[in-house]
């Protein structure tokens, strides 16, 4: 029997996520043994297989169109999702904007904030993925697995890894479960 | 006794019981969030719901009395099932965001239960309209945000403190908390008492001395008694790294069960005074810091014996200190006046009413809790002593008739059936009047009122305070007596300061007027002079102060030892109806500061006597205003 | 009483009698006898049915035609051609539409009458509600008299057990036993209070017994006093109801005046008082416990139950709550005896309803039939069918408690029991009768959008569910509805009935259930195929309630 494929993806998140995966050090070894990591942004393939992967984990949540590609890209090449940290599962600190909506946030960020000069302009560039309301992924793809936290604790990250290597699905409870 | 069956375990309990206390007697957990023990079952949140044999719907455990023969389950798929669906409504109804939340990590009811759970994730999503965090008040951050519309601090406001300041307006999934007619918190009629804070499942409303400085998991408590006023609180003193976090009251505590007011939970923490930190000594005509050794040595070469010395105390000082204090200075050193800086004004008269009856004749707070006429006698109770304040505010509602006898500008008059006139110095009239009025009836209409209410009342009770007992000669107090009698009511005297009624035990109760003495000690402790009291030392030459903080006294001083203030040290405390407390010590205190217990047993030391130390045997050697119990 | 063909009311108000009100009396009374119609029409003086430019009128039942003005030289006419001749004078007809909330709703009802079997309505726009002697003259607290002069409490309890009449408040919960269980509590202090607070929409049954029969509810009320051991009483009426709230005043000093309500009424010893209370515009105070939380001066929220508001309701005392039309049946029941009321309705469901028709048919207003009788009836004969010869889709029977009934029900007979089997409710007893340009989407989304603005939000199940439910739905007709939302519709349902606190959250699921089970096919259109078959759902494409 192969080992199962696992892709990673992050979107609107601080990449903390996949540091805490780092933080499971030696760990990873195991991790290598058990699957066959593919496209992370900590690989050097960036897109999830063609002909599909195992499990595919994403962190961040969903704040343009460009993320949305990706999640349902992700969705589609992937048996099990799984949305990895608070912004994946809540939106998290990227969704405070959702209070005053994408063009304050932009306003804010490019024209009003003090390091900016009087010709401050707010990026159009038509290339530009078109922002929205930050959603937690399970907003816009069905989502099988939740590990929320700010980042979850490395530990956590490994269990789970391990239960999906093994075909298993986690159980996220007790002391594996924290929002912040 | 009632039995039935929870989770296939046979319980009994009393009737009256709710399902949920039988749940908790049969030792299952049943989770809530609008439930609070102190407060009316009010069936809100419906997380609390469980299966009951025989029942068309789930059941609410907080509201549903417990009933012979019933058959309870806790754990069914359809109950779990129900409690993630509310959790997850909750969750979509405001923002609860935990990762921006101060309570996030432990202290958040909302989020312990979504644990509890084992939610990972929430099925719908929050609304994302944002409501405005009012911040305009000095103690507190309303943030609806973070509300739950469980109501605890609504009923808190009411069912508690009788303050009934906050409110929910509209209805449906428009309902908002607000504090009275939609104003500002802190332009509301909020009282500062910061129960609504404490009983607050989630962040929506926290305090801002500690807000984001010390999770449950991070601070260390310390049960002491509250040495605002005589009323004897219990409360939890949080700190963290040696320094004071929050100020909680404790719901287990008999008496307050849980309610503080403003100055046992936030004004402590805001004390700005300059902190003394090593002792003084006035060396040419000027204080110098030096050791404690040369310190004691000024003061007791300074103090002197006899005639010509003046001893006087704090109340706010612990029991143990006041009699060493008295023991020294009185048994001791013989000094012309031993008193307190209080000098038995709202304690005297009544002590030596209780030595004459050679019985006690002042009954517990408790009869305030549960009585359904009041008579106050020169007393405000909104404005001191606060929390027995609550008692009586809090049952007006309910019926009890509230009664002022006093001068016009007494904010518990607002609350009251009828005020009566009372000038300081009148007691005496007023209470003849009183008594004639209760056995002939009287024209005034207000008295009639006041009379016949306090007559049909089965539980009355008339409580005074220092004003009434500073005025009232022995004559006086045996008319109140006999007032009391006639009408079969408690009596509750409202004393001074923490410990006054301890200082009126050993007897600390001595007018002081300047009396060219020659020289004083003043164990301030943590207190703040009075200009009374300043403008009386100036006139000794030789003053040894006591104090936690500089003042006018200290800067007078010839000789300054600094101490502890409240929560650097142990000490007991006598509330004003007898319950006799012990604080803990919650801080350590900076280097260089004793106690004044150390200090005062330096200075016998120095002196070269021994004063005694068994200072609960001195407490009850004199007969009580009101019996003493041991907490 | 003989028997009559036809009953003539001249309006008799100061407006019409200054207005030669009189005049047309006399002049009818000297004309129908020269018509030798005396011995079979009655006419007779009544008050308060005229309207400023209409005055004096003339109101010709069992026609139900209405006529105005009329002067004294129009007379003649009106008796040879309408009353004689049987020919309805057109000229002098006035449009039912100028005396809405009066007596409008009989003027389209030429020729139902007779099948209408009223007992509640039996007063109602015949005699002056604002007179206490018409009431008297109609057999006006006769029951009274005969309970507190012949009968026990138990007896009284006892006739109305034997009637089985039932609350017409939506649950259905049988009156004799209700008044059986405030009688057994224990205290000394009871009351007894009229749920007179009625905002089911579309519902207007109570207000018209209020308006055009206010001694009936007094009457009703001493009765149940009696029976249970109350001295006190509440008359709860909605705030809007201005012209009930005044006729009830003058009701009561009316009876005050006569000495039939107060101390030692008919020299029995027994004492009542009576008060109004009126509402503040909160449809949750139509709930029994919150109604009782609103006189007692607080938010108007259901309490939790138990204690039932029989053990401990007003000021915590055993309290009865009954509703205005359950009322409206107990003197007649007492006056007739239960085997009388046990005959009219169904075995299981005795006596009349009265339902407020409305929507997509030819005649809409108020009937009172006999329990039983089926939608189909209701349609073809009381209402004249289908507006315009439309299909019958579905009804909407009124209110929280009110089910949404589909055509294929249309014969199942309208009682507690038979309705509770088919799995529907009869509700308020308000009948929204719709054709098929209604959309069940639509009418759900209404019916929630009503009660999550009228929920009290006391409870979490029924204030965020609701909003939830109006949101999802709002969703599904914008034509961004999932299939998702249809489990999350459904369990929305199932949720809010088993953990909400009172009436309302329970029964708030239930069009969603209903449009589920009922019109599963057409809602699912909305999703899958962008589609609403009525054409009433905008369909947007654009969410209705999320910021993007």
């Amino acid at each position: 029997m192969s080992k199962p494929k696992v892709a990673t993806d992050w979107l609107c998140g601080c990449a903390g996520c996949h540091m805490s995966l780092l933080d499971i050090d030696e760990r990873i070894l195991q991790v290598v043994e058990l699957v066959d990591l593919r496209a992370t942004p900590i690989t050097d393939l960036k897109e999830p297989d063609k002909d599909g992967v195992t499990v595919g984990i994403l962190e961040g949540g969903i704040n343009n169109t460009y993320n949305e590609e990706v999640a349902k890209r992700m969705r589609e090449r992937c048996k099990i999702l799984v949305a990895l940290g608070d912004c994946a599962v809540f939106g998290g600190v990227p969704a405070m904007r959702n209070f005053c909506g994408v063009d304050a946030a932009l306003k804010r960020a490019y024209i009003d904030t003090e390091s900016t000069d009087s010709e401050g302009i707010i990026p159009s560039d038509p290339e530009l993925a078109t922002m929205t309301r930050v959603r937690a992924v399970h907003e816009v793809v069905p989502v099988d697995l939740h590990i929320p936290g700010c980042p979850p604790d490395a530990d956590v990250i490994f269990y789970a890894l391990a239960e999906l290597a093994q075909g298993r699905i986690p159980d996220i409870k007790g002391e594996k479960l924290h929002w912040h | 006794m009632i039995k039935l069956t929870i989770d296939g375990k046979p319980v009994e309990v009393q009737d009256g019981t709710t399902v949920l206390e039988a749940a908790e007697a049969a030792d299952v957990f049943v989770p809530t969030l609008c439930h609070h023990p102190q407060l009316t079952p009010y069936g809100g949140c419906r997380l609390c719901m469980v299966e009951v044999e025989g029942a068309r719907t789930l059941q609410p455990s907080c509201t549903l009395p417990a009933t012979d023969g019933m058959v309870v389950t806790t754990t069914s798929e359809k109950v779990l099932k129900a409690r993630k669906f509310v959790l997850t409504l909750i969750f979509s109804e405001r923002n609860h965001f935990c990762m921006y939340c101060q309570v996030s990590g432990g202290d958040c009811e909302l989020q312990n239960r979504a644990y509890d759970e084992g939610m990972t994730h929430w099925d719908l999503q929050p609304n994302w309209q944002p409501y405005e965090v009012d911040a305009s008040h000095p103690f507190m951050v309303l943030d609806n945000n973070r509300c739950i519309l469980c109501r605890r601090c609504v009923r808190a406001c009411g069912e508690l403190v009788g303050n009934d300041t906050l409110g929910f307006e509209e209805r449906g999934a428009n309902s908002f908390l607000v504090a009275d007619y939609d104003v500002p918190l802190g332009e509301s009629t909020c009282i500062s008492c910061g129960t609504c804070v404490q009983i607050c499942p989630t962040g929506a409303l926290i305090d801002r001395q500690s807000a984001y400085q010390g999770k449950e998991t991070d601070v260390e408590h310390h049960v002491g008694v509250c040495t605002e006023c005589s009323v004897g609180c219990t409360r939890d003193v949080l700190t963290r790294d040696n320094r004071l976090v929050r100020i909680e009251g404790e719901w287990a505590a008999p008496l307050n069960q849980g309610l503080l007011c403003e100055y046992g939970r936030f004004l402590p923490l805001e004390d700005e005074r300059a902190r003394l930190l090593t002792p003084l000594v006035r060396k040419d005509g000027s204080l110098k810091a030096a050791t404690w050794d040369e310190a004691i040595e000024a003061a007791a070469e300074g103090l002197g014996k006899g005639r010509g010395l003046a001893a006087l105390a704090s109340t706010r000082l612990p029991a143990e200190d006041l009699a060493v204090f008295k023991s020294l200075f009185a048994d001791k050193l013989d000094a012309e006046i031993v008193t307190s800086l209080e000098e038995g004004a709202a304690t005297a008269s009544l002590a030596a009413l209780a030595e004459k009856l050679g019985k006690p004749f002042e009954s517990s707070l408790d009869v305030l809790k549960d009585t359904d006429a009041v008579l106050s006698l020169e007393l405000d109770l909104v404005d001191e002593h606060q929390v027995a304040g609550f008692f009586v505010k809090r049952q007006i509602q309910d019926g009890t008739k509230l009664f002022v006898a006093g001068e016009k500008d007494n904010a518990l008059a607002e609350k009251a059936k009828a005020l009566l006139t009372l000038k300081p110095g009148e007691e005496a009239a007023f209470l003849e009047m009183l008594l004639i009025a209760l056995e002939n009836g009287a024209e005034d209409v207000a008295l009639t009122k006041a009379i016949e209410a306090l007559k049909s009342a089965e539980k009355p009770v008339i409580v005074y305070g220092e004003t009434f007992a500073a005025n009232a000669d022995e004559k006086t107090l045996e008319t109140l007596l006999k007032v009391a009698d006639k009408l079969d009511a408690a009596l509750v005297g409202v004393k001074g300061q923490a410990n006054s009624m301890a200082a009126a035990q050993l007897g600390l109760e001595a007018p002081f007027k300047a009396n060219g003495y020659k020289s004083a000690v003043v164990a301030l402790g943590d207190e703040a002079p009075s200009q009374r009291l300043v403008k009386a030392l100036e006139e000794v030459p030789f003053v040894v102060a006591m104090a936690a903080y500089g003042s006018q006294i200290t800067g007078n001083a010839n000789v300054v030892l600094p101490v502890t203030m409240w929560a650097e040290q142990s000490g007991s405390y006598l509330s004003l109806d007898g319950r006799l407390q012990t604080a803990e010590k919650a801080l350590d205190a900076p280097d260089g500061v004793l106690t004044s217990l150390e200090t005062l047993l330096k200075v016998a030391e120095a002196m070269s006597v021994e004063p005694n130390q068994d200072w609960k045997t001195s407490l009850m050697d004199r007969v009580p205003t009101v019996e003493i119990q041991e907490a | 009483m003989k028997a009559i063909r036809s009953m003539v009311l001249v309006s008799g108000d100061q407006d019409s009698l200054d207005h030669g009100a009189m005049d047309v009396f006399t002049t009818l009374q000297q004309q129908l006898s020269e018509f030798g119609l005396e011995e079979e029409i009655s006419v007779s003086m009544v008050s308060d049915v005229s309207k400023p430019g209409l005055d004096p009128m003339v109101l010709v039942y069992p026609d139900a035609v209405i006529y105005g003005p009329v002067k004294p030289e129009d007379v003649h006419n009106i008796v040879e051609e309408h009353l004689y001749k049987g020919r309805v004078v057109a000229t002098k007809q006035v449009s039912p539409y100028d005396l809405t909330g009066r007596v409008a709703w009989l003027s389209a009802r030429k020729g139902t009458l007779p099948a209408e079997n009223r007992i509640v309505l039996k007063n109602v726009g015949l005699i002056d509600p604002e007179s206490i002697d018409d009431y008297i003259i109609n057999e006006g607290y006769e029951a009274l008299g005969q309970v507190l002069k012949e009968m026990t409490p138990e007896e009284t309890i006892a006739e109305i057990k034997a009637s089985g009449l039932r609350g017409r408040g939506g649950a259905g919960f049988p009156t004799g036993l209700k008044w059986q269980f405030v009688s057994g509590a224990k205290g000394e202090k009871k009351y007894v209070i009229c749920n007179a607070d009625e905002s089911e929409p579309g519902t207007f049954k109570d207000r018209l017994v209020l308006e055009g029969d206010p001694h009936a509810i007094i009457e009703a009320m001493m009765i149940a006093a009696y029976a249970v051991g109350a001295n006190e009483g509440y008359v709860y009426i909605r705030g809007e109801y201005g012209l009930a709230i005044s006729r009830m005043k003058k009701a009561i000093e009316q009876a005050k005046a006569y000495g039939l309500l107060g101390e030692d009424i008919f020299g029995t010893g027994f004492d009542f008082e009576l008060h109004i209370h009126a509402g503040a515009g909160a449809y949750i105070c139509g709930e029994e416990t919150a109604l009782i939380e609103s006189i007692e001066g607080n938010r108007g929220e259901p309490r939790p139950r138990p204690p039932y508001p029989t053990n401990a309701g007003l000021w915590q005392k055993p309290t009865l709550v009954n509703n205005v039309e359950t009322l409206a049946n107990i003197p007649a029941i007492i006056r007739n005896g239960a085997a009388w009321y046990k005959a009219i309705g169904t075995p299981s469901s005795p006596g009349t309803k009265v339902y407020t028709i409305l929507g997509n048919v030819n005649v809409t207003g108020l009937i009172e039939v006999p329990m039983g009788i089926t939608l189909r009836e209701v349609i073809a004969i009381y209402s004249k069918g289908m507006k315009n010869g439309a299909t019958f889709k579905l009804a909407q029977t009124g209110g929280s408690s009110g089910s949404i009934i589909p055509a294929s029900l249309q014969d199942t007979p309208m009682d507690f029991d038979s309705f509770s089997k088919a799995g529907v409710s009869l509700g308020s007893g308000a009948l929204l009768i719709c054709n098929e340009d209604v959309c069940v989407v639509d009418l759900a989304k209404v019916l929630l959008n009503f009660f999550q603005s009228e929920s009290c939000g006391k409870c979490n199940p029924c204030r965020i569910g609701n909003k939830r439910s109006f949101e999802t739905l709002s969703n599904i007709s914008e034509g961004v509805g999932t299939l998702q939302d249809l489990e999350d519709l459904q369990m929305l349902s199932d949720q809010l009935y088993q953990l909400s606190n009172c009436g309302l959250g329970q029964t708030a699921g239930s069009p969603l259930r209903d449009i589920l089970a009922h019109f599963r096919a057409e809602v699912e259109a909305h999703i899958k195929l962008k589609v609403c078959p009525a054409g009433v759902c905008p369909m947007s494409g654009q969410r209705a309630y999320q910021i993007d």
